[in-house]
């Protein structure tokens, strides 16, 4: 009999259980639909670690855990305070030094102060192209290599922090405002080792909260965040739907509230509808193909032109980017200064390109691979459709591409190792510098992290190097307009286009404004 | 005894003759009969010309592309309309019968081949070696065909080649039990008795005597497997697996148009039609062959 009392007390409780479970999941449900945004995107991230990527798909996802010292305006890249408040610079340009903000706690609560900044910047420093390739790239190498910029990172006292470099460094501070040279917790760096890509802990408006490879990542709001009252949303989900049709259709659907990388051929369709909206990403970006130089028959120049002068980039332009984009012919684009407009693209002529293909001792063709991106990238809404586009223009002149695809983090993987032959990728900037498009893509520094094709020219490598050094504007522009011709002449590339990224999202979101460099801080959007 | 042996042979060789040969008179006069039958055969006969004639029948080249005349709906210029390179897809259609009915013909010709072979020792020698092919079967018949098709071309790499192998490979147990219960039966025959028993070798009798008797479930189960191959052959280049760009076959046509359903719906319409159609001719031939060469339907 005590039994069955027994028996009949624990059932209660647990349909008592179930019951209050159902309605604080219900309530729970209820709120989301106001302060849960969900960000619909071509592909997942490869790693939450800032520092260890370069891919557009990961920071934009750390661009909201994390914060830099200096950050970009909403939308461009002129740089202004973030976790450093002010600075000043040296008259010889060689001693920055920054005032840090204070009351500042990483997520796991330990202080945010300039010990935390020097200990980052030592970790990258004492790294290598494998681990840290983005910083590599930015500041000439590092700790030991004769390039390196940085010569120490030192803490004056708690909240003051001073750079000293080798030499002059004109895009310093645009740097430092990167994504990847975000401040991370030292605690849990030295806690997660290895794993800290996959636990990151910042300062940023949101907290990581979750992440399923392939499927999403949660990011939840950071009640003591710096900005005081930021950030609006409560929530910040993170989904990969690789296919862009797919993606436009749980919007539509309502699955998810905001999606990048709209096909420019469903534009129409959208711009109709009252309940969404859409959004245009400045300009700042390139695709194109590249052709690796230690391959083949890619190791002579003239079959590099050849190929340039056989693709018909308005054809392509006009069939997969509705006019949402314009041909390329330098690899940055026009909104950048520096860029060459003086230069003439190669212009589509088969014939010439058969004459040059001869010359190179190759009449008849030859055989490649020609890598097409799985995932649609801003630059690049389509990469096979793209690739077989590019198979039937260079068909025309002999040249036999064989497409082929990898899954994207393999796909970046294999082409840093030199594996492909000609490929098709692009480049979003990260901080509105030409260095950031000609010293990071093409420099022989850059082998090995951005600069797939294994491109090297020593006197390409001089003219950027200077580049870097000089404050002046005009000579610095004048450099990097030599730059580009001396690009334009050894064809490391196919340049094919800029790109104005499309963005589709509810019609009652508000706050959100397309950053340049593709990597959007969500601090300020809410739902109206 | 050493003469009689001598003489019983080739008696027995020509009366089989006779009879299998008015197995096939008598199979062809009631396949003449079914109207559906001969619609099969006229679908198919009509794709094979198809295929063979591609060159002189399709207006333009395959893989010439035009994107300024990308999607545009059927007309007098573009019959079927243009896909979204501004390719021909009445011609992309005619060629890509060459590609299907290739893959079909060929898979199910591999698979026919080494599941006769397994089954006829299977069947034949029985014991442990009937065991394994067996099991080997049943372990093959476990996977779903398509996802084991799928894991074929993963290793092996995709392309049209390896997407026919893998078609072949998942049909061969198919072929192999039909085999093995043909010659379970057929065994016990007298004639294969009688040959056994004038020290006919193993060889001969596999070869000359149960092979030929059990040709008619294969021809049937054949036919019907082709349709299956076509569509396996397209469901693997809708994966990405199976011809690559840009060879015209009918299933990868469907994949690159999908996201231009509703707004070119030609570019799906024709490719689809087509896959249906050789399917539906090759299983209502298969059913009509069925019918006239299973003895049981003798009347």
């Amino acid at each position: 009999m005590t039994l069955l009392a027994l028996m009949l007390a624990v059932s209660m409780a647990l349909v008592g259980c179930g019951k209050s479970e159902k309605t604080s999941s219900g309530a729970t449900e209820k709120s989301s639909s106001q302060d849960t945004l969900v960000y619909g995107r071509g592909g997942d991230s490869v790693s939450l670690d800032p520092a260890t990527v370069t891919d557009g798909e990961s920071l934009k996802v750390t661009k909201n855990i994390f914060d830099t010292l200096l950050d970009y305006n909403d939308e461009d890249t002129t740089v202004k305070p973030a976790l450093a408040t002010e600075w000043t610079i040296s008259k010889d340009g060689l001693t920055y030094t920054f005032k840090l903000r204070k009351g500042v706690k990483f997520h796991d609560g330990t202080d945010f102060n300039a010990e935390a900044v020097v200990f980052n910047f030592e970790r990258w420093a004492n790294g290598n192209a494998d681990k840290f390739p983005y910083y590599g790239s930015m500041f000439g190498g590092y700790k030991n290599d004769e390039s390196h910029v940085i010569k120490e990172v030192k803490a004056v006292d708690d909240y003051t922090v001073q750079f000293v470099l080798k030499r002059p460094q004109a895009p310093f501070l645009k740097n430092i405002a990167m994504p990847p040279f975000a401040i991370a917790s030292p605690a849990a760096i030295k806690k997660y080792g290895d794993k800290f890509g996959e636990n990151p802990v910042g300062t940023g408006p949101f907290i990581f909260k979750e992440w399923k490879r392939n499927e999403r990542i949660v990011l939840e709001k950071n009640k003591d965040y710096w900005e005081k009252g930021y950030p609006k949303l409560n929530q910040l989900i993170f989904v990969s739907i690789p296919d862009n049709s797919a993606r436009l259709n749980a919007l539509l659907k309502g699955e998810i509230d905001l999606m990048e990388d709209l096909n420019p051929t469903d534009l129409k369709q959208v711009e109709g509808n009252k309940d969404f909206q859409i959004f245009k990403r400045p300009s700042m970006n390139v695709g194109y193909v590249g052709l690796t130089a230690t391959r083949g028959p890619l190791k002579n120049k003239l079959v590099r032109q050849a190929l340039n002068y056989a693709v018909d980039k308005k054809a392509i332009i006009d069939a997969f980017y509705a006019g949402q984009a314009e041909p390329a012919k330098n690899p940055m684009p026009p909104s950048i200064p520096g860029y060459n407009d003086a230069i003439q693209d190669y212009p589509f002529d088969l014939n010439k390109a058969k004459e040059l293909l001869a010359k190179a001792g190759y009449p008849n063709g030859f055989e490649m691979e020609l890598w097409a991106m799985p995932v649609p990238r801003p630059y690049m809404p389509d990469g096979k459709k793209i690739a077989e586009a590019l198979q039937a223009n260079f068909a025309k002149i002999g040249v036999k591409a064989k497409i082929v695809t990898y899954e994207w983090a393999t796909y970046l993987d294999k082409l840093a190792k030199g594996e492909a032959d000609a490929f098709l990728l692009g480049w979003t900037g990260d901080n509105g510098d030409a260095d950031n498009f000609l010293y990071a893509l093409l420099d022989k520094d850059s082998i090995g992290s951005n600069n797939y094709t294994y491109y090297s020219n020593d006197e390409l490598h001089r003219i950027l190097v200077e580049a870097q050094t000089v404050s002046d504007e005009n000579k610095r522009n004048e450099l990097y307009k030599k730059a580009q011709e001396i690009i334009k002449e050894d064809a490391p590339w196919i340049p094919l286009v800029h790109s104005t990224p499309l963005l589709a999202g509810k019609a009652n979101i508000k706050g959100f404004k397309p950053h340049p460099t593709g990597s959007d801080k969500f601090t300020k959007v809410e739902f109206k | 005894m050493a003469e009689l042996a001598r003489n019983q042979t080739p008696m027995h060789t020509v009366q089989e003759k006779t009879e299998s040969a008015s197995l096939w008179k008598e199979g062809w006069r009631r396949f003449r009969k079914n109207k559906i039958a001969l619609i099969g055969l006229g679908i198919v006969v009509f794709f094979i010309l198809l295929a063979i004639f591609a060159p002189l029948l399709a207006p333009y080249d395959f893989k010439d592309q035009n994107l300024a005349e990308r999607l545009q709906p059927p007309s007098s210029k573009h019959l079927f309309g243009t896909d979204d390179f501004g390719r021909d897809i009445f011609s992309r259609v005619i060629y890509g019968a060459r590609i299907s009915l290739w893959v079909g013909f060929f898979s199910v010709l591999g698979s026919v081949i080494a599941g006769s072979l397994l089954g006829i020792i299977a069947g034949y020698y029985g014991r442990w070696i009937d065991g394994i092919i067996s099991r080997l079967f049943d372990i093959m018949l476990a996977f779903p065909s398509i996802l084991l098709a799928i894991g074929i071309v993963a290793v092996l790499g995709p392309s049209l080649q390896n997407a026919l192998i893998a078609i072949a490979v998942i049909n061969i147990p198919n072929f192999g039990r039909l085999i093995r219960s043909r010659v379970l039966s057929i065994k016990q025959e007298e004639y294969i008795m009688a040959a056994k028993a004038i020290g006919m070798s193993d060889t001969r009798i596999l070869f000359h005597h149960i092979l030929p008797n059990s040709m008619a479930p294969i021809i049937v189960q054949g036919t019907l497997a082709i349709a299956t191959a076509i569509i396996e052959a397209a469901a693997l280049g809708f994966l990405g697996l199976g011809a690559q760009p840009p060879n015209p076959e009918w299933g990868k046509m469907l994949a690159d148009s999908k996201d231009f359903l509703t707004q070119a719906p030609w570019t799906m319409i024709f490719p689809g039609l087509a896959i249906m159609l050789t399917v539906l001719g090759f299983n209502l031939m298969g059913d009509g062959l069925r019918d006239a060469l299973d003895p049981r339907m003798k009347s």
